[in-house]
């Protein structure tokens, strides 16, 4: 036994001494805003975390037409992606929020979602042993509202797509990455179907608030941006949401009335058809596209070469 | 010298100096937009992102151009290059469409290689 002490001795300086000296990387913001993104801490009873309705597989958005938050409490508009948020100006259907910190953090208090006090949820961290030292590690400080919310959002800030095969055809300028059908859709997305007069930009939005026509005062009772603002042109006004991902995001509009992309198609080739009686639309959509039914499945098959590389499986389901 | 001589060489040879992709420097939140000029299309991006695409021509020094933003609306616009032509920035003519005339009078693109 004693001949193998030297080789003992050896090997615990070879391999012990050195492992000692790796220093570990500090946890970056956004590191801290995913486990936070992912973690139950943030309700009222542990149950749901910004995931259960931000739902990763479908581009961080929900497949219910509006979400449960805590005790199956059901929230009122659909839950939008919180993906390509990085260049947005106004969060929230009605445009409440002006900066993704703020954005971040009103899910936790909101009474239909996770139901937690602010200083509730600070207090659950500050004594979390672990999220304290991850703070001071990302923030030099102990949890704080500010700091809560600069992590949720900078994580929120790294869910950028840009490899979709609409991508590779317009940005890598290969013509084959996407079919003909794909190439007449975005004419006609362009220019017949009149979309991008509100679509329009990196991410398939021109951030305005406009009246599609899902406003009557009777059974669709929610009047969107009039509510923040208090001006009666903002009656029926919601945000223009992102199209990137689009495909794998159903159900749409801020109700999650239509199911499909098919229906959303025919309710703007033809929105007096669906809603009749709706208040305030927007002049743009004042006459019907008129939108032959080939048209209508390029814009389709368009809409479905937004959707990123990484969430082609879920796309093939759909 | 060698800069304006080329200048006035390209200004009348007719060669179309635009073709390529262009790209602006990291803007303060990190953004950076380019443009893929071809003979007579173009595709505009910001982050890798593509957001316009449109069809342009181009006479002498006078870049004009229709995108599928702005309604169909024509913008006119003086290019003016520097850093011997690896650099430009476009000063409007015409354009009545406004949220296109203000981002383009401050962008400056650089040619990448």
């Amino acid at each position: 036994m004693r001949r193998y002490i030297p080789i003992i001795f050896v090997l615990v300086i070879v391999i012990v001494v050195p492992v000692s000296f790796i220093k570990k990387e500090k946890t970056s913001k956004e590191e801290l805003g995913k486990l936070l993104f992912f973690d139950p801490i943030l309700s009222q009873d542990h149950t749901i975390s910004c995931a259960s309705c931000h739902k990763p597989e479908y581009a961080f958005a929900d497949t219910s037409a509006v979400s449960k938050g805590v005790t199956r409490k059901k929230g009122s508009r659909n839950t939008p992606s919180a993906m390509n948020v990085s260049l947005l100006s106004s969060f929230f259907w009605d445009g409440r929020a002006a900066d993704l910190e703020q954005q971040s953090l009103a899910p936790i208090e909101n009474v239909s979602e996770m139901n937690l006090p602010l200083q509730q949820a600070l207090y659950r961290l500050k004594n979390n042993k672990n999220y304290y030292r991850l703070f001071q590690e990302a923030f030099a400080d102990e949890p704080t509202a500010k700091n809560l919310a600069a992590a949720i959002a900078a994580f929120e800030r790294t869910l950028e797509t840009s490899d979709s095969p609409f991508d590779n055809w317009k940005f890598s300028d290969d013509p084959n990455a996407v079919t003909d059908g794909v190439k007449r859709g975005f004419a006609l997305f362009s220019g017949k179907g009149k979309c991008t007069s509100c679509h329009f930009g990196s991410n398939f939005t021109n951030n305005e608030f406009r009246n599609i026509g899902l406003f009557n005062a009777r059974n669709l009772k929610d009047s969107g941006r009039s509510l923040i603002s208090g001006k009666n042109e903002d009656v029926g006004r919601f945000k223009t949401p992102g199209l990137r991902n689009v495909a794998i995001t159903a159900p749409y509009m801020h109700n999650g009335i239509f199911k499909t992309l098919k229906q959303v198609i025919d309710f703007y080739n033809d929105p007096g058809k669906v809603v009749p009686n709706a208040i305030n639309r927007d002049s743009l959509l004042a006459k019907p596209l008129g939108l032959t039914t080939q048209e209508k499945k390029d814009i389709e098959v368009f809409l479905h070469s937004l959707t990123d590389k990484r969430f082609h499986e879920v796309s093939k389901r759909k | 010298m060698l800069y304006s001589a080329l200048m006035i060489f390209y200004a009348f040879a007719g060669e179309n100096q635009l073709i390529g992709r262009w790209e602006s420097k990291p803007s303060e939140k990190g953004n950076v937009t380019g443009v893929v000029f071809k003979d007579s299309t173009f595709e505009g991006y910001v982050n890798k992102k593509p957001f316009v695409s449109g069809v342009y021509k181009m006479e002498k020094d006078t870049f004009s151009f229709v995108d599928n933003g702005c309604e169909g609306k024509r913008g006119v616009y003086k290019i003016i290059f520097f850093s011997e032509l690896d650099s430009l920035r476009f000063e409007p003519i015409l354009d009545s469409c406004d949220g296109r005339r203000a981002g383009m009078s401050r962008l400056v693109l650089g040619r990448k290689k």
